[in-house]
């Protein structure tokens, strides 16, 4: 364990708790925490829910998990209105973001429900989802950088990025099991600046270490310059997980 | 579509069939007559006394100390096996082991989405809904959807409603039925008094469910919590509070219910009395269940004009003893085996403070798979704050089932290390359990906890290797 970070300090925005908090998304704030803090870096987290002030100053990395439905209406009004222009010039300004499910949608344009009417969703990011009949309900594994990365999708939206409208915005991960962002481009989640997005529950982190650390390196590159250097940590236990998942799977 | 006769004696013929060729039939025969007569069930339950039990958590539980309590009564109780609780089950149950005395009482555990469908057809005179947690969001969706499901099974009945006061979901349904509503939960003192005693410092809270009020979209206040959302709620825009109950569990948590014979009273507060009572299946959450029980047989004796019905329910609380899987506990050569089954994260989170409480705890097994009956989605293992009771888990721990990998991150993340000897997957399981048992001391319990799948696969195994003979059997 490495010592030397005992100066370093990570803040976690956790954005809604209460409300969005499905299929174990919460694991994600977990894995941020225990591999930040093994490094001996000291990690607070901050709820941020309904009606709690948001000051970009305060928080390192944002977390927005997904939530039901009935829960994902009573913070909508809170989530676009009230911090929505606050989030939007975190996002142009770099801040990092890891948003999963509904959290992705509510990034998005709008949600396009199956009996056409539509829901108006923050816009900081160029994509909509379109609701569908089926539920994509099933293991995933997506490649990530050469990397395989494992997880679980649960999702009736489908979700388009408008990569024509905006050079900058990419997908995260490629396709190998699964789903993903629709069922036909072959394409997961989405990344915008040090915005990233992804269906995948599972919970996504715990399993696929090398993205924990990535979005901890790029937090605290942003606080404390590019010439930070994230200390080496084993992931063993992480990386056993992940080979048994893809065993299970037959991968 | 069939008279029911033809359902009926369809079903019969099928259940002979099938037990002539070994197997248990406690499902196939209902779901070919519901096929043939789809009116089966209203025709089968007609002029029979029901009482169902419904919620994520604890029905089986529930409905297993509602039947012994009525049998120790006197009364011929006929119910359904745990795991045939669906319309399938249900409708075995009241044709295949129905009973020609006309004053049996039929005890029925029925899933939540299938007591929407039947209730209308089962009329049963008691509906006990327990509570209402996340369980395998996959499989059954949104738990306001699983309210409204209830709600709508109820009110195709008349039934008189027994209802947690403490959860919020749960307590909402007696909204606009007061008049048949009756309801349960821990006495707000008590709760108010240990809440000082309980240890809550943790990482991140568990993931929460109904913390709002879906009327107003606004936060529950809480002036007293028993665990998770269960507790005295109210909410500070439309006045929404946890109902007064007519039976309430009077508790101190100086001693801890995680052991046997627990020291608590329920109160009947309408006639003032109280009862003294040992916890018969230890566990804070079979107070709920023990209350459930004792308020739906005095209920039940209320309606058949017997005197003195809750003294008769609480005395008859005591003679119950655990169900398969729930608490019991198998000796083997002076040790103790003790198997929680756990579904969903508050099943979990229950059981892991249980263990954490019990004095005679020597090690603990984690067991995980992911079939169909589990929920394919393992997720929900991070929803539990294993952050908190890691330090008070036994030191010898033991994880396997087909997703053995994911568990042990999950036990690992909450700061234990767990040594390569202590997990493998289900081939391993079993010796796993015996070298448990070779290190725990006398006297002293290797807690196991399972899933559901996982539960049977690893009760095959114990009957093999350790000759236990159908233990979990009736």
């Amino acid at each position: 364990m490495d010592n030397n970070m005992n100066n370093y300090e990570l803040n976690i925005g956790h954005f809604y708790p209460d409300l969005l908090n499905l299929y174990g998304d919460r694991g994600n704030v977990l894995a941020l925490y225990r591999r930040a803090s093994l490094r001996g870096i000291k990690v607070n987290i901050k709820s941020i829910s309904i009606g709690d002030e948001l000051n970009p100053d305060e928080i390192d990395l944002c977390f927005i998990g997904g939530g039901q439905d009935n829960e994902q209406n009573i913070l909508k009004n809170d989530f676009v209105n009230v911090k929505g222009p606050i989030i939007k010039k975190m996002i142009e300004d770099n801040k990092v973001f890891l948003c999963i499910c509904g959290g992705y949608q509510m990034l998005g344009k709008y949600y396009l429900e199956h009996d056409g009417s539509k829901l108006e969703c923050l816009g900081a990011l160029d994509l909509y989802t379109v609701g569908a009949d089926i539920r994509f309900i099933n293991d995933t594994v997506y490649e990530y950088e050469g990397k395989k990365v494992v997880g679980f999708e649960n999702h009736s939206g489908r979700t388009y990025l408008e990569k024509d409208k905006n050079p900058d915005l990419k997908p995260f991960m490629k396709v190998i099991k699964g789903h993903g962002n629709n069922g036909d481009d072959g394409e997961e989640g989405a990344v915008y600046k040090n915005t990233f997005c992804t269906y995948s529950h599972g919970s996504f982190l715990p399993k696929n270490p090398f993205i924990t650390d990535m979005l901890i390196s790029k937090a605290l590159k942003n606080k404390y310059g590019e010439d930070f250097v994230l200390p080496e940590l084993s992931s063993s236990v992480e990386d056993f997980a992940r080979e048994k998942a893809l065993k299970y799977l037959e991968i | 579509m069939l008279p029911s006769f033809f359902g009926i004696l369809l079903a019969r013929i099928t259940r002979k069939t099938l037990r002539l060729m070994g197997k248990g039939a406690t499902t196939l025969p209902g779901k070919l007559a519901i096929k043939v007569s789809p009116d089966v069930i209203s025709k089968v339950a007609k002029d029979k006394t029901i009482i169902t039990v419904t919620g994520t958590n604890g029905k089986t539980t529930t409905s297993h100390m509602i039947s012994e309590m009525l049998t120790s009564l006197g009364y011929e109780v006929v119910n359904n096996i745990s795991g045939a609780n669906l319309a399938s089950g249900i409708a075995t149950t009241l044709i295949c082991d129905s009973s020609k005395n006309k004053d049996a009482i039929y005890v029925l555990e029925t899933d939540e989405a299938a007591f929407a469908k039947i209730a209308g057809s089962l009329k049963p005179a008691i509906s006990v809904v327990t509570n209402l947690f996340r369980d395998q969001l996959d499989r059954y969706g949104e738990l306001t959807h699983t309210r409204d499901l209830i709600a709508g099974g109820i009110d195709k009945t008349n039934a008189t409603l027994i209802l947690n006061s403490n959860d919020s979901l749960v307590a909402s349904l007696g909204k606009g039925r007061e008049s048949r509503s009756v309801f349960f939960g821990m006495d707000k003192d008590s709760m108010l008094t240990n809440m000082s005693k309980q240890n809550s410092k943790t990482v991140l809270e568990a993931s929460s469910d109904a913390v709002y009020c879906p009327t107003c979209q606004v936060k529950y206040e809480y002036k007293s919590r028993s665990f998770s959302h269960l507790g005295d709620f109210y909410c500070p825009s439309c006045g929404f509070r946890s109902p007064l109950d007519r039976f309430s569990v009077v508790y101190n948590l100086d001693k801890s219910p995680s052991d046997e014979g627990y020291p608590f009273e329920i109160k009947d507060n309408k006639n003032n009395s109280s009862e003294k009572l040992n916890l018969v299946i230890p566990g804070t959450h079979n107070l709920y269940n023990t209350c459930a029980s004792v308020s739906a047989v005095t209920l039940l004796l209320e309606k058949l004009t017997v005197n003195d019905s809750f003294k008769k329910a609480c005395e008859s609380s005591s003679k119950v003893k655990p169900a398969f899987g729930r608490m019991e506990k198998i000796n083997i050569d002076g040790k103790k085996l003790c198997i929680l089954l756990v579904k969903n994260p508050a099943g979990l989170d229950r059981s892991l403070s249980f263990v954490t409480e019990a004095s005679d705890a020597s090690s603990v097994m984690f067991l995980l798979n992911s079939n169909i009956a589990d929920g394919k989605d393992v997720s929900w293992i991070w929803d539990v704050d294993f952050e908190s009771k890691a330090d008070q888990l036994p030191k010898d721990i033991y994880v396997s089932g087909e997703r053995f990998g994911d568990m042990l991150l999950r036990v690992t993340y909450a700061g234990k290390n767990i040594p390569e000897e202590n997990y493998g997957d289900m081939s391993k399981a079993i010796d796993l359990v015996s070298k448990a048992l070779s290190n725990c001391e006398e006297g002293k319990c290797v807690y196991i906890l399972p899933n559901y799948t996982s539960m049977l696969k690893l009760r095959e195994l114990l009957v093999n290797k350790y000759n236990i003979k159908d233990f979990w059997e009736k």
